[in-house]
């Protein structure tokens, strides 16, 4: 399986030369088995840079399907949808996973993020490729093609956020942003039971340790969150992951630096367009 | 800068470039000379007053500035909006003024839909947006809606609203101040192939006599309303090819901008709201293509890229 960065940073697209090497798209995560299956994680602005890779393929012909998996709706997750090229392709076959946000439906959010006032595309229905949006409630299990999810609600600010333990040819990818646990430095059980021996977990790590205590209660981890997850969970990779928009590349490389010397799990800063093979 | 007579300085506007990208926020190798955030102009006059033009993603570096000028003392902003798509308000969340407590922000709009401008810009930090609600941020929001052809005071400032011809809906904005002008034309298609309403376009539909008529009347309001502008930005999101494949999207091509300024007698011309996809390598070519076609016609053309600062002078 091969996992591909398109957008990792948070909360805000960053432009300018200081973000240039680990980029400044957000969130936006694609997974591909060894036969060429695709899943993908959330929908930020990294999603129009994965739209112009995907013209080659069946999705640019009108003829492909495409599962996407929605952690939250929170912009910086979603704000690539109304942009993302394979929706405008007749024939095209999407389905959009998420939970329903409390008080409202996973369909009339991504609705209302269309509607007329916001966006020239006024609804889903004006999306020319067949969408399909399909709640789910957290701890369900999904099959999509060949990936078995399993879910999990974390909690993040004001909503939750939907991990994901994703298997496919054998090996497991967990995925773990926009989470903040009660107590980052205890593991939270429900993390580690969905990180456990992952080959990948992909983490929020926001902050970095020691200006955490400004934004607690903001919805975002410390870099040793995911630390304490992966080690409690025994994983056997970390990337750390939804870097703040103030991070410059250099910043980035400082975090990196300290977050290692505190584990020998073999950790890296997840960097827009590149590929992990797993 | 250039100052007029010798030994003297006439007061002039100054406006900035925070964004000038079209649609979304494009981070990238491409993008960094002309940048890769969205609408958000700031104008300042001669005595200090500030007007913010459109809250796309270029207004968080804005309000940062903003706040580190006052050193986090609040103050009153006045923020106008063309319209309410998202490339034009998603700044707002992250302007840093809005959590200091005491700070009015006013912002202006066009009404699109039956919904309270309240209901609609607020909207955009429901909880499953966005985790801070504007509603309860320290800063006070007020909304203010505009009718085109009135004009309003705000501080020194002139304002006069212009109706504009984009899907639901956009206001383009003339400025007067310190004896010179600057107008704010986006987001707009032009005036011949669509007439847009209140509906979703798949691609041209034809045009009733009734249509053309409409056009012909919101392309007069607006030349009359930019006539002798010292400085006019436009909507300049297509090249023609470009333009051709998707004319009912609602925007212009520079051709269209300049022939609208050349007949207005506007001196100085701003290609803005560049598409996503146009790299610094064609913002080049196009910077430069351009500034001869205005040469030839007698109109200053110059290309926004983030960061610009631009003196406003009245006409000498
Ligand atoms: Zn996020
Ligand atoms: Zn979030
Ligand atoms: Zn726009």
């Amino acid at each position: 399986m091969k996992v591909r960065f398109w957008g990792v940073r948070g909360s805000f697209a960053m432009s300018g030369r200081e973000f240039l090497r680990y980029g400044g798209n957000t969130p936006c995560v694609e997974l591909q088995t060894d036969d060429g299956q695709r899943l993908v994680i959330d929908l930020g602005t990294g999603a129009t840079e994965l739209a112009k890779s995907l013209m080659g393929t069946a999705l640019g012909k009108g003829t492909g399907e495409l599962p996407i998996l929605l952690t939250h709706t929170h912009l910086d997750h979603i704000q690539g949808l109304p942009f993302f090229t394979p929706f405008f392709l007749e024939g095209n076959h999407i389905s959009i996973h998420g939970v329903d946000p409390d008080g409202t439906s996973l369909e009339a959010t991504l609705q209302n993020q269309l509607a007329p006032h916001y966006s020239p595309l006024g609804g889903l229905e004006n999306l020319s490729a067949h969408v399909s949006i399909e709640a789910f409630q957290p701890g369900d299990r999904l099959a999509l093609g060949p990936f078995k999810i399993r879910t999990a609600a974390m909690p993040h600010a004001t909503m939750r956020t939907t991990a994901f333990r994703i298997e496919a040819d054998g090996k497991v990818v967990t995925f773990l942003s926009d989470v903040e646990y009660p107590d980052p430095e205890a593991p939270d059980p429900q993390a580690v039971a969905l990180a456990m021996g992952a080959d990948l977990l992909i983490h929020d790590a926001m902050h970095p340790d020691d200006e955490y205590d400004l934004r607690r209660g903001w919805g975002h981890s410390p870099v040793c969150a995911g630390i304490a997850v992966a080690t409690a969970a025994l994983c056997k990779r970390l990337a750390l992951f939804h870097h703040s928009p103030d991070a410059t590349d250099d910043q980035i490389d400082a975090l990196v630096a300290s977050a290692q010397a505190q584990t020998s799990i073999p950790l890296f800063a997840a960097a827009e367009g590149s590929y992990v093979e797993i | 800068m250039s100052s007029g007579a010798p030994g003297y300085n006439f007061p002039r506007m100054q406006i900035t470039f925070w964004g000038v990208r079209g649609s979304y926020p494009v981070p990238g190798p491409q993008t960094v000379r002309y940048g890769g955030q969205t609408s958000c102009v700031e104008v300042r006059s001669s005595g200090g007053g500030c007007l913010i033009l459109d809250a796309g993603t270029g207004l968080r570096a804005l309000g940062q500035k903003l706040a580190r000028e006052s050193g986090g003392a609040a103050g009153r902003y006045h923020v106008l909006l063309s319209h309410v798509h998202w490339d034009h308000i998603q700044g707002l969340p992250f302007f840093e003024p809005a959590y200091i407590p005491g700070t009015t922000i006013a912002v202006y709009a066009l009404l699109t839909a039956a919904d309270e401008l309240q209901q609609v810009i607020g909207g955009i930090t429901r909880h499953e947006f966005f985790p801070v609600p504007l509603d309860s941020v320290p800063a006070h929001f007020q909304y203010h809606e505009v009718e085109p052809g009135v004009r309003m005071t705000l501080g020194e400032f002139l304002v006069l609203p212009i109706a504009l011809n984009h899907p639901f809906g956009a206001v383009g904005y003339r400025i007067d101040c310190d004896g010179a002008s600057v107008a704010y034309v986006a987001d707009t298609a032009p005036f011949t192939d669509v007439l847009h309403k209140q509906h979703f376009l798949r691609g041209l539909e034809p045009l009733s006599d009734a249509d053309r008529e409409t056009l012909a009347q919101i392309r007069a309001d607006l030349v009359k309303a930019i006539t002798r502008c010292d400085t006019v930005i436009y909507d300049t999101h297509f090249l023609p090819d470009e333009y051709k494949r998707f004319p009912h999207y609602g925007h212009s091509t520079p051709e269209h901008a300049l022939a609208l300024c050349v007949e207005a007698k506007v001196r100085r011309l701003v290609l803005y709201h560049h598409a996503p996809g146009h790299s610094d390598d064609l913002m080049d070519q196009v910077a430069k293509d351009y500034a001869a076609q205005g040469e030839a016609v007698g109109v200053e053309v110059i290309t926004s890229f983030e960061g610009m600062e631009l003196d406003i002078e009245g006409a000498p």
